[in-house]
């Protein structure tokens, strides 16, 4: 009883030591935190080799704590003195200077690597990243068929009945009864019949001579799962930063493998984003993904070095494609008449494998063409787009109220030299 | 039975058939929509896809070429050289400069130039390393337009070259931004008072 008191005592004690110290320490790591973003997080990730190496373990690493604040506070002074391990890891990469940091008090340099030391992997987030759902989606066509063939037979079962009852009544009458005709030389039967083939023939000619060169909801498997929903639509990229000649060219342009890796370079593999499914349902694996990229550009993640004997170009399938006999150029849609990419490409930020949304048929084109408003100057203020200027007699009447709008239709927007020549 | 699933299913995997195929698919080359004789064609020559133009062209209203080299690994003089260069724009389009950072720049160091844009989230992001601080980092406020301009070039650090998605016209209206926002944040009492903050956490 009397061993049990003291040992008891000092855990009364220790408790609030303890919390104190943790308190403590979790401020420090605070601290340490902000400290490391505004200097340090610039070229060093606790967890992550970016341009320079990964922190976390630094401490067992150098375990002369005086040589780390030195190294920390003046590198170069370090390197010039011949210090071997830091020698060894300056010239592991490709000798990029370290920054030297002669404001960081000890005290700060602490602080840093508590956090560096305690700071714990970002966890992923799985999300809501179901995959798609496959449930059949409520397709009433066979059921109708089948009503259809019992009705069909019910009404054939009938005729017979009613043929049969006439024929019992006439022979009744004494009314001689006319020799039957088998229904495949009966001329009604037969004209009913050519009938219904003549319209659903000329229905199935005319539906696949419309859709031929047609290719809406044409979504191919590209070499790369590239997610348009997980750069656009998630992480907020904008379309321009990567189609970036939709403003001044005819193509919105594929991207040149180095403006994949511009973020590529650092983001090697995919933890932060929902789980990924293609269309029919299976998983797919998003760091393997960008490996591929990797190995399409000859980049080696590990030593941050491109080898071009290895590179080799990406075969993205072109999905949207205009005939050859139409023109059709991004920079007049995007710049002048200021369309948003959804509007012909659908709710691209959406989609993990691209769809083609629109049927990209000259009666779309026409349609849009038709009820678009020109950047005509209003009453609203707007100054409109000067190069409308010329088009004096839409100004006059928009000025009488003739016209209350100027559509892409009224400039010449539906002429067939606009598109085809 | 995968036969019968994919038959049966709506992903259409076939762009389908055309009418006069050489009316449908062009017979000059065109970006990513080549025939395979093409393809095999441009590849005896060595061309990817898309060929670069000659070393040296210059294109209509472009700017003349930045004549500073990119540093080798390790090296630094050019970098360093580069501080001497100044924006040879007098004027320019701020409307257009603002859509050219937000749409190029902003992902990263964020619509604000805080260097916090959707990519980092303050660490949380996908992006490990943390984008330059542009308004209220001493050092990137010290910095001359020169060497900005050799970053957005070459790139820096984690960051890559911008030079294939701006010109260099567009380049330097970008960092001729940047540069008013510097100015406008050291003016402006709210922003100064950011600064101070930070400041006193180091």
């Amino acid at each position: 009883m009397t061993n049990h008191r003291p040992i008891g005592m000092k855990l009364l004690f220790s408790i609030p030591l303890l919390t104190l110290v943790l308190l403590g320490n979790t401020l420090f790591a605070q601290d340490g935190k902000a400290l490391f973003q505004s200097n340090c997080a610039s070229c060093h990730n606790p967890f992550k080799v970016i341009t320079g190496p990964a922190l976390q373990g630094v401490t067992q690493r150098v375990p002369d704590k005086q040589l780390l604040h030195d190294w920390i506070h003046n590198n170069q002074k370090v390197l010039a003195s011949g210090n071997p391990y830091f020698t060894s890891l300056f010239n592991q990469f490709s000798k990029t200077p370290m920054n030297v940091f002669p404001n960081l008090t000890d005290k700060d340099i602490d602080a840093i690597l508590t956090y560096v030391e305690t700071a714990k992997p970002p966890t992923s987030t799985p999300g809501d990243g179901t995959p798609n759902p496959q449930t059949p989606e409520s397709d009433n066509t066979l059921l109708y068929g089948i009503l259809t063939l019992i009705l069909a037979v019910i009404m054939l079962i009938l005729l017979q009945v009613n043929s049969s009852l006439k024929k019992l009544a006439d022979d009744k009458d004494g009314i001689p009864a006319a020799e039957p005709i088998p229904f495949w030389r009966n001329k009604v039967y037969i004209t009913f019949i050519v009938l219904i083939l003549f319209v659903l023939g000329g229905f199935w000619v005319v539906e696949g001579a419309i859709g031929l060169g047609r290719q809406q909801g044409y979504q191919p498997v590209q070499p790369i799962f590239y997610s348009h929903k997980v750069h656009a639509g998630i992480n907020q990229i904008s379309c321009l930063y990567c189609h970036s000649n939709a403003m001044d060219s005819k193509h919105a342009t594929v991207p040149p493998l180095n403006v994949c890796m511009n973020c590529h370079a650092a983001i090697n593999d995919y933890s932060h984003g929902p789980k990924l499914y293609r269309e029919d349902g299976t998983e797919v694996d998003g760091t393997a993904e960008i490996q591929k990229l990797y190995s399409y550009t000859g980049y080696d993640p590990k030593t941050s070095r491109y080898d071009p004997a290895n590179a080799k170009p990406v075969e993205w399938i072109k999905i949207h494609n205009l005939p050859d006999h139409v023109f059709f150029s991004h920079a007049q849609h995007t710049k002048a008449g200021k369309v948003q990419c959804q509007t012909c490409h659908g709710p691209i930020q959406e989609m993990n494998e691209v769809k083609q949304f629109a049927p990209l048929s000259m009666g779309w084109c026409i349609n849009c063409h038709r009820t678009t408003k020109v950047n005509f100057p209003d009453s609203a203020g707007n100054n409109g787009n000067k190069f409308y200027n010329i088009y004096e007699r839409f100004h006059k009447d928009l000025k009488t109220g003739k016209m209350d709008s100027v559509t892409v239709e009224n400039i010449g927007g539906t002429e067939c030299q606009k598109c085809h020549y | 039975m995968t036969a019968i699933v994919t038959g049966c299913s709506d992903i259409q995997r076939e762009p389908g058939k055309v009418y006069m195929p050489d009316m449908g698919y062009s017979r000059a080359y065109e970006t990513y929509a080549m025939t395979e004789e093409q393809k095999a064609e441009l590849l005896k020559k060595g061309i990817h896809f898309s060929n670069t133009p000659v070393p040296g062209t210059i294109k209509r209203d472009e700017l003349l070429p930045f004549l500073i080299g990119k540093d080798g690994a390790g090296d630094s003089a050019n970098y360093v050289a580069s501080k001497a260069v100044k924006n040879p724009l007098s004027s320019m389009d701020t409307v257009e400069a603002e859509r050219l950072y937000l749409v190029n720049c902003g992902i990263c160091h964020g619509p604000k130039l805080d260097g916090n844009g959707p990519l980092y989230r303050g660490g949380d992001g996908p992006f490990p390393a943390k984008p330059a601080t542009l308004v209220g980092d001493a050092k990137y406020e010290a910095m001359p337009e020169g060497q900005m301009f050799y970053s957005a070039t070459y790139g820096k650090n984690k960051m890559g070259s911008y030079a294939s998605q701006l010109n260099t016209k567009q380049r330097w209206m970008v960092i001729a931004y940047i540069k008013s926002k510097q100015a406008a944040g050291k003016s402006s009492p709210a922003a100064a008072a950011t600064t101070d903050s930070t400041a006193a956490k180091k």
